[in-house]
């Protein structure tokens, strides 16, 4: 019966347009939306086919010119770096954090608000600052190389800051949230009896885990791949700090565009397009991928 | 749809508006960061009555790219010797008025007759400075005199270097006898090989605050901006030294310009003249040790600061600015960002 009048609900209040009551409501959304997405994103689209004026700016010349330098090897490599670092990242996000949000998504009431908000307390600092602690743990005569010479463990201290595992490491600490909290939400709705019903069945704690947890939480999981990969792949800040500068990612490219020598904006633009276009693609087949398993 | 949006807009501006009370005269300040002391902006504001907004930036690309955005007026800048150059070519500087800056007299001869501007019409010295070689001492035993001798293979993973492909691209000319006004295409052609060798030595690139890493023991050399150096010589003299590179080293001169388009002209001149006096050049070289390109700030500075090596290098050293590259800059970040990248990391 429930089930009947939200289906009901559903039908009759999609596809009508909205009231004026409606509009009114709507409008911040909408005129936040226009400002901050859709105007910035309309002005990268037109610079990236402009051509570069001298001291920087643009001219306004159609050219295909800088997304032939998108596919220039010089960049190219750079652009599959970027797309290693963030695949890692979001690799070792989801290993981390998966079972971290199971517990959380899983533990008795009381401790939830409790667990939830030691993952969220990191978020009060500055993140450059929290960057930035991590330059102190890592250098030579940092705090992590003076606990293992104190512990005997090693004689001489370990290059461990500036180095692409640095970077990583950096990206991890990051993004980890970003991970926990969208499958949080999903563990947090998964109803127990679906898992007892399969152990009763035979399966497993493995095979229920593979065949009925993921597949129940994979709204979680797609959400925080999506939100761990596509901030990591643009992000400049953590591998400056951390990789002294020497790992460069698509964001320091795009930087040098505009902040650096180059003064080439159009050619950051192209890239920014690019990484735009990229995103939406990936959104899209996630989101068809998570529709066609709910309907299966 | 557009009225409410306007409605919004105007609420939005309307509530910040009175934040900025309009009676108090201001001046709005474009300058590098960890440049201007505080106590510089608070003695202006105290004898002359002008509130400095003092905003920051850390390149002059970054500069040049709010300055073109038009997105919001600047009463002063503080572009480098080569940035003045493109910045007189495109005509975005107000001439100067001299005859509103009396401590003028106050800046050395030698600042005169530089090519970017040579009668200073458009520009002010600021500050000078070098980029050269700091060295741990107590690390590095062997004598290092030039770019061939700082890029050794055995200094490898102990050097840091400044971020920034025209300094690196410059350093490499320089070691095959080019000056910094022979960045040419087909010159960085001759120069890929060079990189190729030197970039897999660097430990570190940093363009902010490259004395982080000599300090923290994390490498033992590098190539970074002169008052850098000079804070590690003032911290600990005995550890640090500071040499000029015997190729050729790169003078930068930053200097104070009034950007077109400025509103407050006349408080513009004020500021200059406030900097050019004596005892507010000696704060500032107090608390940013480059080389005080004003002469009688210079007579009060303590014998210490007069012997600093990083800040006032011994000996005749070969010294050229940088000049106005053009285009080409584009081709020298490419190259960079593409040694950097073959380079491992």
């Amino acid at each position: 019966m429930r089930q009947e009048a939200t289906g009901f609900a559903r039908e009759t209040g999609q596809g009508r347009p909205p009231g004026r009551a409606g509009w009114l409501l709507l409008a911040p959304l909408v005129v936040w939306a226009f400002a901050f997405v859709v105007a910035p994103a309309a002005i990268m689209l037109v610079y990236s086919f402009a051509q570069r004026g001298t001291l920087g700016g643009v001219v306004l010349d159609f050219t295909f010119e800088n997304y032939r330098g998108v596919v220039d090897p010089v960049y190219l490599q750079i652009v599959i770096r970027s797309i290693v670092y963030a695949g890692l990242t979001t690799a070792i996000c989801l290993a981390a954090g998966y079972p971290v949000a199971y517990l959380i998504g899983r533990a008795e009431q009381r401790w939830r608000n409790l667990l939830l908000m030691a993952v969220m307390v990191p978020f009060w600092t500055s993140f450059l600052i929290r960057t930035y602690a991590w330059v102190t743990i890592l250098k030579s005569e940092g705090l992590l190389n003076s606990l293992l010479i104190q512990l005997q463990l090693i004689g001489a201290p370990l290059e461990l800051l500036y180095t692409p595992g640095a970077v990583v490491l950096g990206l991890v600490y990051t993004f980890l949230p970003f991970m926990i909290l969208p499958i949080y939400s999903s563990v947090e709705k998964l109803d127990g009896a679906l898992i007892e019903a399969a152990l009763d069945l035979g399966a497993g704690p493995l095979r229920a885990f593979s065949r009925v947890i993921v597949p129940l939480t994979s709204p979680g999981i797609a959400a925080g791949v999506l939100l761990v990969f596509v901030p990591s792949l643009g992000i400049y800040a953590v591998n400056d700090i951390l990789g002294g500068g020497r790992v460069d990612m698509i964001g320091n490219i795009i930087e040098n565009q505009i902040k650096g020598n180059a003064r080439n904006w159009p050619f950051g633009a192209a890239l920014g397009t690019t990484l735009l276009v990229s995103f939406a693609i990936i959104y899209f087949y996630v989101n068809r991928r998570q529709r066609a398993a709910l309907v299966r | 749809m557009t009225r409410i949006a306007s409605v919004l807009l105007a609420a939005l501006v309307g509530g910040l508006a009175p934040l900025a009370p309009a009676s108090a005269e201001e001046l709005n300040l474009f300058a590098w960061s960890e440049y201007v002391p505080q106590s510089v902006l608070d003695g202006f504001t105290k004898e002359s009555g002008i509130r400095v907004n003092y905003e920051t930036y850390a390149s002059n690309e970054e500069m040049l790219a709010k300055l073109l955005s038009g997105a919001a007026n600047y009463d002063l800048v503080q572009p480098s010797e080569y940035t003045v150059e493109a910045m007189v070519k495109e005509k975005l500087l107000l001439p100067l008025d001299h005859a509103k800056l009396s401590n003028l007299k106050n800046i050395g001869k030698e600042y005169y007759g530089q090519a970017h501007d040579p009668k200073l019409a458009y520009s002010v010295p600021y500050m000078q400075g070098t980029v050269g070689i700091a060295i741990n001492t107590e690390k590095v035993k062997e004598p290092v005199t030039g770019y061939a001798d700082f890029f050794q293979p055995k200094y490898k993973g102990r050097l840091v270097v400044l971020d920034d492909a025209l300094e690196i691209v410059t350093w490499a000319l320089a070691s095959q006898g080019l000056g910094p006004d022979a960045v040419t295409k087909a010159n960085l052609e001759k120069v890929r090989p060079i990189l190729a060798t030197w970039l897999p030595l660097v430990k570190v690139y940093d363009s902010d605050s490259p004395k982080t890493a000599l300090l923290n023991g994390d490498v033992d050399m590098g190539m970074v901006w002169s008052g850098e150096a000079a804070i590690l010589i003032q911290e600990q003299g005995k550890k640090f030294a500071y040499v000029l590179p015997k190729e050729g080293a790169h003078m930068f001169i930053d200097s104070l310009a009034i950007p077109k388009g400025a509103e407050n002209v006349p408080g513009a001149h004020k500021f200059i003249d406030y900097v050019l006096r004596a005892d507010v050049g000696r704060k500032i070289s107090e608390e940013f040790p480059y080389t005080n390109p004003n002469l009688e700030a210079r007579k009060l500075l303590t014998p210490e600061e007069r012997a600093n090596a990083a800040s006032y290098p011994s000996g005749n050293p070969k010294l050229q600015t940088f000049r106005d590259i053009g285009t080409v800059a584009a081709d020298v970040d490419k190259l960079f960002t593409d040694m950097k990248a073959k380079s491992g990391g």
